[in-house]
């Protein structure tokens, strides 16, 4: 990642002639990849500084919501993410989630999403050296280029759409990217109602990704089936290595490696596993039933879940990335994990949502009409 | 040259803005937002007093869509987004007529390219849920006026047509004006008791609209504005917009609307029961009681007296098309506002004169708005205050 110059050069001391400015040689990905040494953890360094992470669940937004007095700038111990700790663990960007507590329901959760929303445009507004808002994979890039930390917007719970797809329109103007399906009461055990399809075809129009951790498997095939984008799983790991109901049978993930989504491990003891090396081994098992091209990461920090030994908080990135080293992971695989894939994801989505306003009107369906 | 062609080739340079029109709130009612079964590319006049065709007859540059929602039911943010969402379907439907419009400088852009320039206003405290962050994502979508409240009080500031409770704006209901102006959202007066419109011209630093009041010393009903509060905006900068409705401008229509409503609930029925037994005791009314009709010169009569006490330069126009059952003759729908320009020519009003009236005065003002906000965002950070902190 690009570092930001405090300062472009030094003026002359009086009587001295001005030294032409000397170019930093050019730093070309060749050159990253070739000199990585031979200690894991200092490859993993040189890897990631060439292909930062794109974490795909932060709890943030709820966990500052409750601080009277944070500075993400300067350094943070209430939470787990703050910028010095991003830039050590090389993360790039990340997705914000605007997931609600329990209890919550109804036009509440509507108020409160909307006053995440704001409150995540505040905190990054706030924190102008450090962060940027990013709404698609392009904006990723610029703010990268720019020496700061993406953030995304999503995923926001299904509850925060009203059973109105005029929400969701008016959400996802104010940038929400990802909505997680599970709760909804159009995405039930059952599997997708009509109403719960007509969400998801007026997600593809808008460019919002679906996400399905949490779902039932009546749902996710449903899903993969009907989706013309890539869908998402932002926090779902290996249930054949462990059992949560959040984690993705080994038949699921082959489905969703031939479908071409996303699974998004999170780094927590309870759906990975106490250590670094119980993560990699779900990443291991993801990467081979679904492909390298459909597993990424999920720090899932500042959420209230205990993450594995070594795992603690945004900052320890590379140590997983050490660990995947040892392992004999190729870089390229590596830099799908950490960024490519999410790229694709979004990109793709952007590209359906622009076919699909060719094709398609913005739905007025009601969920009275479709479902009741 | 009649006064109606000087009145058309005045609109024509300096077309109106109209502070409001209940078009999204007609089109959820009648047809659940479909947009292809009012298609206002063709003619509604059977249904609606707004389409394109009437808006160009009108002359119409600049219109502020209600995103109105009733204060009565739960859920009037939520409501509230889905009529933000009607409005911005109506814009991308229909690129060549209709243009989006964010600030002063989107309104003359629009003007320029003869297209309306279309606002959003929201029309009622209740729509943000007494939430600031909610205001804020409001303004974020387009909404540049927000009506402190409707018909009822909401919990922080009197309702015009309700029994006092605060006395006006209370320190949450402060607390959202400023707020309001560190957005650069126009802080709208139109609805709220007498008492919210003087706390609200002493809390705010920008200048207020009033999106459609009339003159209550022309015509006494609360809706309308008292003369001490329009003799205050030459000094906040504000502009307050004439309405149209019948039953707030003419005084026989507002004590028809009374008796009306007294025969109401003399039957047993609430006073806007729309159920076949109710209107048919309302025809039967009517029938022995024929209705008064407002006219041109009823509207001309308002904003002659609202010049008088407020000035030229903070006068509009505001007609609430559908959002009133009945409209005065000759303003029957949106294209009549050449009749009323007409009238005011006849009146000796000059061509300035109505320049100010129709476009000058309503662009100034969300032009101050914006410089407002740009002085206050670099002065302090947005409000997260709450109502119970505040009002306790």
């Amino acid at each position: 990642m690009a570092e930001l110059q405090d300062e472009l050069h030094a003026t002359a001391e009086v009587g001295e002639l001005d030294r032409p400015v000397a170019w930093p040689e050019a730093e070309s990905l060749d050159a990253v990849e070739t000199d990585l040494g031979t200690d894991p953890l200092e490859q993993a360094h040189a890897f990631l500084a060439g292909h930062p992470v794109a974490d795909g669940y932060s709890g943030l937004p709820w966990a500052l919501r409750h601080l009277p007095w944070f500075d993400l700038e300067l350094g943070e111990s209430a939470v787990d993410t703050d910028v010095p700790r991003m830039r050590e663990g090389h993360v790039g960007s990340l997705f914000w989630s605007l997931h609600l507590p329990e209890g919550l329901a109804g036009d509440r959760a509507v108020g409160a999403t909307l006053e995440q929303l704001d409150l995540v445009k505040t905190v990054v507004h706030a924190h102008p050296e450090g962060l940027r808002m990013a709404h698609s994979a392009a904006e990723i890039t610029d703010a990268q280029y720019c020496g700061r930390v993406a953030v995304l917007l999503g995923p926001a719970g299904a509850d925060a759409l009203g059973d109105s797809l005029g929400i969701l329109r008016a959400l996802h103007t104010l940038g929400l990217r990802v909505l997680t399906l599970s709760g909804a009461s159009w995405a039930s055990e059952a599997g997708l109602t009509r109403f719960g399809e007509e969400v998801l075809r007026e997600m593809n129009r808008l460019g919002v990704l679906a996400d399905l951790s949490g779902t039932s498997e009546a749902t996710i095939s449903r899903a993969l089936a009907a989706s013309k984008a890539p869908v998402l799983f932002t926090r779902s790991a290996a249930w054949a290595l462990r059992p949560h109901p959040a984690n993705l049978p080994d038949h699921v993930l082959v489905e969703l490696g031939a479908a071409k989504g996303l699974c998004l491990v999170p780094l927590t003891a309870e759906q990975a596993g106490p250590s670094v090396r119980d993560v990699a081994d779900h990443l291991d098992h993801v990467r081979a039933l679904a492909g390298a091209e459909c597993v990424g990461l999920s720090g899932t920090y500042d959420s209230g879940a205990a993450h594995p030994q070594d795992l603690a908080d945004a900052s320890c990135y590379p140590y997983l990335i050490a660990e995947l080293f040892s392992r004999g992971w190729p870089e390229t695989d590596l830099a799908l994990l950490t960024s490519g894939n999410v790229q694709r994801v979004l990109r793709s989505a952007d590209f359906t949502a622009r076919a699909a306003q060719q094709r398609r009107e913005p739905s007025t369906a009601k969920i009275a009409e479709l479902d009741g | 040259m009649s006064f109606l062609d000087e009145a058309r080739a005045l609109l024509a340079d300096f077309p109106v803005v109209d502070g409001h029109n209940d078009l999204p709130w007609a089109l959820r009612e009648q047809v659940r937002y479909d947009l292809d079964a009012r298609d206002i590319a063709a003619d509604q006049s059977a249904h609606l007093h707004t389409d394109l065709a009437r808006l160009r007859a009108g002359g119409v540059g600049a219109q502020y869509w209600s995103v109105y929602v009733r204060s009565d039911l739960p859920g009037a943010l939520t409501a509230t987004l889905e009529q933000i969402d009607c409005v911005r379907q109506l814009i991308d439907r229909h690129p060549s007529d209709l243009r989006a419009a964010l600030t002063a400088a989107d309104m003359e852009a629009a003007r320029a390219e003869g297209r309306i320039a279309s606002l959003m206003g929201a029309e009622g405290g209740h729509s943000i849920d007494n939430s600031l962050g909610a205001l804020r994502r409001l303004y974020a979508l387009g909404v540049r006026y927000m009506t402190l409240t409707h018909n009822d009080n909401i919990a922080w500031a009197d309702s015009a047509t309700d029994v006092p409770a605060v006395g006006g704006l209370s320190a949450f209901g402060r607390e959202v004006v400023r707020e309001m102006n560190r957005e650069g959202m126009l802080v709208d007066l139109s609805h709220v008791a007498a008492t919210t419109m003087r706390d609200a011209l002493d809390t705010s630093v920008a200048p207020v609209v009033f999106s459609h009041s009339s003159s209550r010393a022309v015509c006494d009903h609360p809706r309308n504005i008292p003369d001490d509060v329009l003799e205050r905006l030459p000094a906040n900068g504000g502009v307050a917009m004439v309405t149209f409705v019948p039953k707030f401008v003419l005084q026989a229509a507002v004590d028809w609307t009374a008796a009306a409503d007294e025969n109401m609930r003399a039957n047993g029925f609430h006073h806007l029961d729309t159920t076949p037994e109710a209107m048919k005791v309302h025809r039967a009314f009517e029938e022995s009681n024929p209705r008064p009709v407002a006219t041109v010169a009823t509207v001309a009569d308002h904003l002659d007296h609202m010049r008088e006490a407020a000035g030229i330069d903070h006068v509009g126009i505001g007609g609430d098309y559908d959002g009133t059952a009945f409209t005065p003759d000759g303003l029957d729908d949106v294209s009549g506002y050449p009749n009323l320009i007409a009238e005011l020519l006849d009146r000796g009003w000059s061509s300035t004169d109505v320049a100010k009236l129709t476009w000058q005065n309503a662009v100034r003002v969300l032009g101050a708005a914006e410089d407002v906000a740009r002085d206050l965002r670099a002065k302090r950070g947005p409000s997260n205050a709450t109502l119970e902190q505040l009002d306790g």
